[in-house]
């Protein structure tokens, strides 16, 4: 508990409410905590041309995964995700995702496309968060992926990730990529697993949020 | 050359089942090149021809230009083989 200056005391009515006049600096520098759920930093993990990036997830009611950076060993490869329901031994969860991206190139074509090539229906394999990016040196891309109640034994697993590269075939370009998708099982989901669909993370890093234990 | 992950921030090498597991992955992968291009190349080509389709109803005269744009749409699959073909497809303009 932090310092009550008096100025703060004077500003509460006898209900201990906090009137919005008097919000202030003063007032705000009392504030040593606020209830209800915290982000936690639960975990991160940088790339040195790793195979895979795998985290065990708990039963925070929200994961939230930030992606900087990454980068990737070899040309036209998808950046993916996968799950496991027994503790990393296989990644094989069934998911249907639904994807669109913006794609803006540097010579100013544009285009917005439902991503029909890229989603997922009802498929045990990977499913893919990027578009086919490249590895050039400058190459990257940077994100976020938020996985919601994945320990419940009831509901199947929901996800949302947005990420955004600077590269598609060949075009320097601005592609911002939306998935969004479920994991079809009623297991709690154990592991997430991050990989390219083709060779490894050459360098990146992805930091692992839990909200509302 | 042994591959690494990296699970909890940790650094694991592969199993032998999970080597040849991520070799079978690749390989497919590597396989389906060309249907992964030509795809994204429909798929592309199937939003532009929909983006012009209003140009199209019953209540509308189409122009010769937007005709032709539209045909050279379809046909934009035409004699691609190779991936290569498939990445560097220059794309007719739209009439104004």
């Amino acid at each position: 508990m932090g310092i009550i200056t008096r100025s703060f005391v004077n500003g509460l009515t006898t209900n201990g409410v906090l009137g919005a006049s008097n919000i202030n600096n003063a007032s705000l520098n009392n504030i040593t905590s606020i209830s209800g759920p915290e982000m936690t930093l639960i975990s991160s993990a940088t790339a040195s041309n790793s195979a895979s990036i795998e985290f065990s997830l708990g039963n925070y009611k929200e994961y939230q995964f930030f992606f900087v950076n990454i980068h990737q060993s070899i040309d036209q490869a998808y950046f993916q995700v996968n799950f496991s329901t027994d503790n990393g031994s296989n990644y094989n969860v069934t998911k249907t995702t639904s994807a669109f991206n913006a794609f803006h190139t540097e010579a100013d074509s544009d285009e917005f496309v439902y991503a029909s090539t890229t989603d997922v229906a009802q498929s045990t394999a990977n499913a893919n968060l990027s578009i086919l990016t490249g590895n050039g040196n400058d190459e990257n891309q940077s994100g976020y992926l938020h996985l919601f109640n994945s320990s419940s034994a009831t509901f199947v697993k929901h996800f949302i990730s947005d990420l955004q590269c600077n590269y598609r075939v060949g075009l320097p370009a601005s592609v911002n990529y939306k998935v969004a998708g479920y994991a079809n099982t009623t297991s709690a989901l154990t592991n997430i697993k991050f990989e390219f669909s083709e060779g490894n993370i050459d360098a990146g890093t992805i930091y692992m949020y839990g909200i509302g234990a | 050359m042994a591959r690494f992950k990296l699970v909890n921030g940790v650094s694991v090498q592969l199993t032998a089942e999970e080597e040849a597991a991520r070799d079978a992955e690749e390989a497919a992968f590597a396989a389906g090149a060309f249907d992964r291009a030509i795809a994204n190349v429909r798929s592309k080509r199937n939003a532009l021809i929909a983006a012009t389709d209003y140009h199209a109803l019953s209540d509308n005269t189409l122009s010769a230009e937007m005709t032709t744009y539209r045909q050279a749409l379809r046909d934009i699959t035409n004699g691609v083989t190779t991936v290569e073909q498939a990445n560097s497809i220059t794309w007719p303009t739209k009439p104004e």
